[in-house]
C-alpha cells in the first residue's frame, strides 16, 4: 500500500483541516442560538438592548459561519482525497449519514443565513426570527448527524462486512450507536459552553475598557449565567464518556491517562512518555487522585496502563495525554470561573469585579481550545484505527505520490494559518469598533421594514 | 435501479452547482475586469446573499457520490488529487474574501483581487477535473492507480478553458437580470462573445471527447442517439434563445436560457455516457454502494428535496429584482459616547467601597469558597459514582437549579438599578 510517510502527511492533512473546521462550528452553534434568542426577546419586548446585541453578534457571526462553510467543504473532499480506501469501504454508511447532514442541515443554514444576515428591511421582523430559529435547527442537525458518523467510527456497530466494504444492517444502530448517545451530550455541551465563554469573554473586555456597559453586562449575565448551569453538567457527562471509553477503546483511556504499566493510582499531570522502551522518563503525579477520579474514594485503585495494550494497537501517548490534558484543566479553569460568576453575583460584584474581568477576557477562546483538546485526543487515541478496531489508518489512505501529498499539506496549512490570522484579526477589529455604532438607529427603525416589505 | 436515482441526485447537485455557483464565479472573474470600485463591491454583495446556499449544492454533490456510488467517489477524487485540492483552496479564500469584503463599510481591493482571482482559479480547476474525468482515469478494485499527473492532458486544459467561460456567461446572464446601469449594460454585451466561446468549446469538446475518451460510443441504440439528438437540439434551442435575449428586456430570459442551455448540456452529455461514469469502464452498478445504502439515500435526500428546494426558492424570492445595496445602519454618534468617560470613573470607586472586612475573614472566606469549588467539581465529575449514582446527577441537579435561582435574582436587581438600560445607564 501507500508509503508511511504518505500515511502520516495524510494524517497531518486530516487533523490540520479538522481541527481548524472545527473551531468555526465550535463557536457559530452556540452563537446561533444566542442570536436567536437576542433577537426573539428583542421582537417580544421592543428593548432596543436586545437588538444592538444581535446586530454586533450577528457581524462576528457571519464571517465565522462563512469560514466554517468553506472549511466544512474541503472536509466533504477530504475522505475521498487522500484516505480513498477509507471512502470505499465506509460511503455506504458513513457517506449517507453526510449526505444527510448536508442535505437537512447545510441547506437550511445556508437558505436562511442570507435572510439573516441581508434581510433587514427586505422580510418582517417575524420572518427575521424565524430564519434565525432555522439557522439554529440546522447547527444543532448538523451537529447531531456529524456526531452519528464520528461515533460510529469509534464504536461501530449495525453492518456487515462485504468484500471490504461496509453496508448497513440496521440505520437505528448504526445512528444511534453506543457512543453516540454519550459523544453527542458532550459535545453539544460544549459547543455551547465555548459560545458563551467567547461572548463572555468579549463583554468583559468591554467592562475592562468602560464601554458599552449596557451591552457588557447584560451579555456577560447571560454567559456567565448559562456557564454557571452546564460547567457541573458538562464534567458530569465528560466523566461518563470518559468512563465509557475506557470500558469500549481502553487502549484510549491507558494513553490519556499517562500511564504504562498498572502500577499508579495517583493523576499525572505531566508525562514524557518514551514509545519505544514503554515507560515514562519523567512523570509528576498527584497520589490517589487518579484513583479518586476513577471513582475509587479509598484512593488504592491503579489506574490502566498502555501495556495492556498489544504493541502494534496501541495510540500515541503523547496526543491523546496533552490533548486530554489541554481539554481537562481548561475545563476545570471554565468551572472555577463560572463558580466564581455565581459568587460574585450572590455578593453582588458582577459589574465591578475588575480582577474577575481581566480574568474573563483570557477565558474568551477557552472553549474553543478544550474542544481542540478533547477532539484531539478522541481522534489521536482511536488509533491505530481509523474504525475501530476494523480499519487501520494505513490501509485506508488513498494511492498518492508523496510530492502531491506534501504539495497540499502546505497549502493548506499556509491557507489555514492566513485565515486564522486574518479571522483574528477580524475579530478584534470589529470589538474595537464596538457596539455602540450599531446602536445609532435601534431607537426609531426598530421596525424598518413593515413598510417595505409588500 | 436505485443506483440510478443516487446517480441522477448526483447529476441534479452537481447541474445546480454548475448553474449556480457558475454564475457566482463567472461574476467574481468579471469583477477583475471592471474599474470601478463601487461596482466591484456591487459583484460582491449581489452574491454574499447566496454564495454558501450556492456552494452547499457542490457539497451536496460530493456527499450524494460518497454515498451512492462510493466506487467513483474513491477512484476520482486522488486521480484529480491536484485540481481539485487548488479548487478546494481558492474556494477557502473566495468566501473569505466575500464575506470580509461584506463585512467592511467600504471597498478592499486586495479582498476584491482575492475573490476575482480565486473565482477564475476554481473554474479552472474545475474544467480540470471535469476534463479529467472525461478523459478516463485508469482504477483497479474501488482505487484510482494512475499517477499524480494523469489529469493533465490537452482535453483537460480545453475543458478548463470551455468551463470559464461557461462560467462567465452565466455570470453576465446574472448581472443582465440583477443590476442596472453600467454592469446592466456591460452585461448585455458581454452576453454574445461568450455565447459564442461557449458554443466553440462545446463543438471542440465535443469532438475532442471521441478521440480523448477511452471508451466506445454506442449511439447504435436508437434511444441513446434520440436522447442525445433531442438533448443537444435544447440546448441549442436555449443558446439562441439567450442570444437573442441579451441586451434586451426582460432580463430574466438570458439567464433562464443558459440554466436551461446548461441543464440540456449535461443531460446530453450523460446520454452519450450512461452508464458510464468514470470511463473506460467503472459503470453506475460496479461503483454503487449496497442497497440498504442506497435507499436511505433515496428516501432520506430525495424526501427532503423540495422542502430544500423550496426555501430555496424563498431565498431567491426574498432578495428578487434589482440589487439594492442594504438600508444602511447609519453610523451616528452613540448618546453613550460623551459620559463614557465620566461613567468610567464611577464603578473603580464602587469596587473598593463595601466592606471586605478584616484580612482574616477574606482569606477565610476565599479558602472556604476554594474548598466548596473544588467540592463541587468533585461531585460534578461523579468521585461517589462507586457509592451511588445517584449522587453526581442529584448533586448536578442543585447546583444548576441554584444557579439558575442566582442568576434570575442577580439579573432582577440589575435590572431595577438600570444597569441594563441603554438610554439611563450611563447618567
Amino acid at each position: 500500500m501507500a508509503s508511511p510517510a504518505v500515511v502520516e502527511i495524510s494524517r497531518w492533512q486530516f487533523a490540520v483541516t479538522a481541527v481548524f473546521h472545527m473551531s468555526f462550528p465550535a463557536l457559530t452553534v452556540g452563537l446561533s442560538a444566542f442570536l436567536a434568542v437576542m433577537y426573539t426577546i428583542h421582537l417580544r419586548t421592543g428593548n432596543p438592548l436586545y437588538l444592538q446585541i444581535f446586530r454586533f453578534w450577528k457581524k462576528i457571526f457571519a464571517v465565522g459561519f462563512g469560514l466554517g462553510v468553506v472549511a466544512g467543504a474541503v472536509m466533504t473532499f477530504e475522505f475521498g482525497l487522500n484516505w480513498g480506501g477509507y471512502a470505499h469501504a465506509v460511503g455506504p454508511i458513513l457517506g449517507v449519514i453526510i449526505g444527510m447532514e448536508v442535505i437537512t442541515a447545510f441547506f437550511l443554514e445556508a437558505g436562511f443565513i442570507g435572510i439573516m444576515l441581508y434581510g433587514d428591511g427586505r422580510v418582517r421582523p417575524r420572518t427575521m426570527a424565524f430564519a434565525c430559529w432555522m439557522l439554529v435547527v440546522g447547527t444543532l442537525l448538523s451537529t447531531t448527524w456529524i456526531l452519528a458518523a464520528n461515533s460510529w467510527m469509534q464504536d461501530p456497530v449495525g453492518f456487515t462486512e462485504v468484500g471490504g466494504q461496509f453496508r448497513p444492517d440496521d440505520w437505528w444502530h448504526v445512528l444511534f450507536n453506543p457512543a453516540f448517545t454519550y459523544r453527542f451530550p458532550h459535545i453539544l455541551l460544549a459547543v455551547l459552553i465555548s459560545a458563551a465563554w467567547f461572548i463572555g469573554g468579549i463583554a468583559a473586555w468591554y467592562l475592562v475598557k468602560q464601554r458599552a456597559l449596557p451591552f457588557a453586562r447584560r451579555t456577560l449575565s447571560i454567559a456567565l449565567g448559562v456557564l454557571a448551569i452546564l460547567m457541573p453538567v458538562q464534567l458530569y457527562v465528560g466523566d461518563q464518556t470518559a468512563g465509557f471509553m475506557g470500558a469500549h477503546q481502553p487502549a484510549k483511556l491507558e494513553a490519556f491517562e499517562g500511564n504504562w504499566k498498572t502500577d499508579n493510582n495517583g493523576y499525572n499531570l505531566l508525562v514524557v512518555p518514551d514509545t519505544g522502551k514503554g515507560e515514562n522518563r519523567v512523570h509528576v503525579e498527584i497520589p490517589h487522585l487518579g484513583a479518586v477520579i476513577g471513582k475509587d474514594l479509598s484512593g488504592k485503585a491503579n489506574v490502566p496502563g498502555l501495556l495492556r495494550t498489544p504493541k502494534d494497537e496501541r495510540p500515541n501517548m503523547w496526543s491523546a495525554f496533552y490533548g486530554f490534558r489541554a481539554m481537562y484543566f481548561t475545563a476545570l479553569a471554565m468551572f472555577a470561573m463560572a463558580f466564581a460568576g455565581v459568587v460574585l453575583r450572590l455578593r453582588g460584584r458582577l459589574y465591578t469585579a475588575r480582577r474577575f474581568h481581566r480574568l474573563m477576557v483570557w477565558m474568551a477562546p477557552a472553549g474553543v481550545v478544550a474542544i481542540s483538546g478533547g477532539w484531539i485526543t478522541a481522534e489521536t487515541g482511536r488509533q491505530p484505527w481509523v474504525v475501530y478496531g476494523l480499519i487501520r489508518t494505513g490501509d485506508a489512505v488513498s494511492r498518492l505520490s508523496l510530492g502531491a501529498a506534501i504539495s497540499s499539506l502546505t497549502g493548506f496549512v499556509t491557507v489555514y494559518a492566513l485565515l486564522l490570522g486574518l479571522w483574528i484579526r477580524y475579530i478584534v477589529r470589529t470589538v474595537r469598533t464596538g457596539p455602540e455604532h450599531l446602536l445609532a438607529d435601534v431607537g426609531t427603525t426598530a421596525h424598518p421594514s413593515e413598510v417595505s416589505c409588500a | 435501479m436505485l443506483e440510478y436515482a443516487s446517480y441522477a441526485l448526483v447529476l441534479l447537485a452537481l447541474g445546480a452547482y454548475l448553474l449556480l455557483d457558475g454564475y457566482d464565479l463567472g461574476i467574481g472573474i468579471l469583477s477583475l475586469f471592471d474599474r470601478s470600485d463601487r461596482r466591484r463591491k456591487e459583484y460582491n454583495e449581489l452574491i454574499a446573499t447566496a454564495w454558501d446556499a450556492n456552494e452547499s449544492w457542490l457539497i451536496l454533490a460530493g456527499v450524494a457520490l460518497w454515498a451512492g456510488l462510493p466506487g467513483v467517489y474513491a477512484t476520482v477524487l486522488p486521480g484529480v488529487y491536484l485540481p481539485l485540492v487548488v479548487m478546494l483552496l481558492a474556494i477557502v479564500m473566495r468566501g473569505a474574501a466575500i464575506e470580509l469584503q461584506s463585512a467592511t463599510p467600504g471597498y478592499r481591493r486586495g479582498w476584491g483581487l482575492v475573490f476575482g482571482l480565486a473565482s477564475l482559479v476554481a473554474a479552472l480547476c474545475q474544467g480540470l477535473v471535469v476534463g479529467a474525468l472525461l478523459s478516463g482515469l485508469p482504477h483497479r478494485g474501488g482505487m484510482f492507480t494512475g499517477g499524480t499527473w494523469d489529469w493533465l492532458t490537452p482535453y483537460s486544459a480545453l475543458t478548463a478553458l470551455g468551463m470559464a467561460c461557461l462560467h462567465l456567461l452565466a455570470g453576465a446572464a446574472w448581472l443582465q437580470d440583477k443590476t442596472t446601469g453600467t454592469a446592466h449594460h456591460r452585461a448585455g454585451r458581454l452576453g454574445r462573445p461568450l455565447l459564442l466561446a461557449v458554443a466553440g468549446a462545446c463543438v471542440v469538446l465535443g469532438v475532442g471527447l471521441r478521440f480523448s475518451d477511452p471508451q466506445h460510443f454506442r449511439f447504435d441504440q436508437t434511444l441513446r442517439a434520440a436522447l442525445f439528438g433531442v438533448a443537444v437540439a435544447v440546448a441549442a434551442v436555449c443558446g439562441l434563445t439567450a442570444w437573442y435575449g441579451f441586451g434586451r428586456r426582460p432580463d430574466w430570459r438570458p439567464f433562464a436560457a443558459v440554466a436551461g442551455a446548461e441543464a440540456a448540456g449535461l443531460l446530453a452529455l450523460v446520454a452519450a455516457t450512461a452508464p458510464v461514469v468514470v470511463p473506460p469502464d467503472l459503470t453506475v452498478r460496479a461503483a454503487a454502494a449496497p442497497h440498504a445504502s442506497q435507499m436511505f439515500l433515496v428516501i432520506g435526500v430525495g424526501g427532503c428535496m423540495p422542502v430544500v428546494l423550496a426555501y430555496n426558492v424563498y431565498a431567491w424570492w426574498v432578495f428578487r429584482g434589482k440589487f439594492s445595496p442594504p438600508p444602511e445602519t447609519a453610523p451616528a454618534a452613540d448618546p453613550s459616547d460623551a459620559t463614557a468617560t465620566a461613567a468610567a470613573q464611577r464603578p473603580a470607586a464602587v469596587a473598593q467601597a463595601p466592606g471586605d472586612g478584616p484580612r482574616a475573614v477574606v482569606v477565610a472566606r476565599r479558602v472556604l469558597l476554594t474548598l466548596l469549588g473544588v467540592a463541587l467539581a468533585a461531585v460534578s465529575q461523579d468521585v461517589f459514582g462507586g457509592k451511588g449514582t445517584w449522587i453526581g446527577p442529584t448533586a448536578i441537579a442543585v447546583c444548576g437549579v441554584t444557579a439558575l435561582a442566582v442568576w434570575i435574582r442577580s439579573d432582577r436587581r440589575a435590572a431595577a438599578d438600570g444597569y441594563f438600560d441603554l438610554g439611563t445607564a450611563e447618567k
